[in-house]
């Protein structure tokens, strides 16, 4: 079947504006988009820019607007896209080149969350033991791969990039119902304030985006329930 | 380099959201709805009791009077508070969350016909049936 793809273009060194370059093809149903990307990129125009690395949904790397939803291109195929396709870079970051974005903002908010394991307690023997109950209450959101998928598709933080945005809250989930973390209440205190997790108004595009499946707004009313509760059950 | 940071209004509005999208969209637009409404009815039942100012506070009575602003006020009250209900319940209970697709079809069908029994009313009534 012959498919025509759309895609956003912006090179900074020469273009003022952004514009849409349109490229026909020869693809088959089970095509991804990322393949059609690197033929484009390979046949016909070696000028295109965009991110990859696994090509295999866990690098998070080519996370992109496919026909105006935020999509992985190496998880999404011609066959759920149908012949005519729109490809534009992620809302809400800054383009630095055709699909690239900065992706500098996301990964700041990421790391305002303290995504790592802190316990101040001394080291056991052998390791911290955890239960499979206990393991089962964040098991969810280890699942992130930090595409942006979700944070880019969030009106609350296409208003304003200052709030911390889903996959920070995602990444804070995972430690927060930790039971071998010790920090629960710091990372409460960091989502309680002004730009935190209270600038989710539950619109669930999120979830609805995540490549991974994770049930993000869930994770997010959990996370206002412990701050509402006091408690991390 | 690279271009600023920008989203418009049209741009946002196009994000292929979908249902809860939708739904998060009318909440606002009949949120706002309702308080200019409200704002409006209080400033017209004040302008109407003022000599200077009566004309002025009927013709908006008139507009309210009118039926086919009353379909879409209803509009604006039934699902504003039905979604705000759904909302609600979903922030209580997180863990009802994983249905929130169930949670909206719900709405509809709770909305719907609620809402076509008060459209049959109004629009019977406007008619003058």
């Amino acid at each position: 079947m012959e498919v025509t793809i759309k895609v956003f273009r912006y090179n900074p060194e020469k273009d003022k504006k952004p514009s849409y370059k349109t490229y026909k093809l020869e693809a088959i149903e089970t095509d991804r988009v990322l393949d059609l990307l690197e033929k484009v990129k390979g046949y016909q125009d070696g000028t295109l820019s965009f991110r990859r690395s696994c090509a295999h949904g866990i690098c998070g790397s080519d996370a992109m607007r496919i026909n105006g939803f935020n999509r992985l291109a190496c998880k999404t195929l011609v066959r759920d896209t149908g012949a005519t396709i729109i490809v534009q870079p992620l809302l809400g970051l800054r383009v630095i080149k055709d699909l690239i974005v900065d992706m500098e903002p996301f990964f700041e908010h990421y790391r305002s969350v303290k995504p790592w394991l802190i316990n101040d307690e001394p080291e056991p023997e052998k390791e911290r033991t955890q239960s499979a109950a206990q393991r089962a209450i964040f098991d969810d959101t280890t699942k992130c791969i930090l595409c942006a998928c979700c944070t880019t598709s969030c009106p609350s933080f296409w208003a304003n990039e200052q709030y911390v945005g889903p996959a920070a809250i995602v990444a804070a989930h995972r430690f927060i119902f930790d039971s071998r973390d010790k920090a629960a209440a710091e990372r409460l205190k960091i989502l309680n304030e002004v730009w935190g997790v209270y600038r989710c108004h539950t619109v669930f595009n999120c979830t609805m985006a995540c490549p991974r499946e994770i049930q993000i707004t869930k994770a997010i009313g959990e996370v206002k329930m412990a701050l509402t509760t006091g408690k991390l059950e | 380099m690279g271009l600023k940071r920008n989203v418009g209004l049209m741009e946002g509005l196009r994000y292929q959201g979908k249902g809860p999208m939708l739904t998060y969209y009318l909440h606002r637009i009949s949120g706002l709805s309702i308080v200019i409404f409200v704002a409006l009815h209080i400033l017209a039942g004040y302008l109407s009791n003022q000599a200077w100012g009566s004309s002025t506070g009927l013709f908006i009575n008139s507009i309210y009077e009118s039926w086919i602003f009353q379909i879409y006020i209803f509009f604006c009250a039934l699902f504003h508070a039905i979604n705000g209900l759904r909302i609600v319940i979903l922030d209580l209970w997180p863990k009802l969350i994983e249905y929130q697709r169930e949670a909206i079809w719900i709405e509809w069908l709770v909305f719907l016909p609620i809402y076509s029994i008060a459209l049959f009313v109004i629009i019977r009534s406007g008619l003058g049936g």
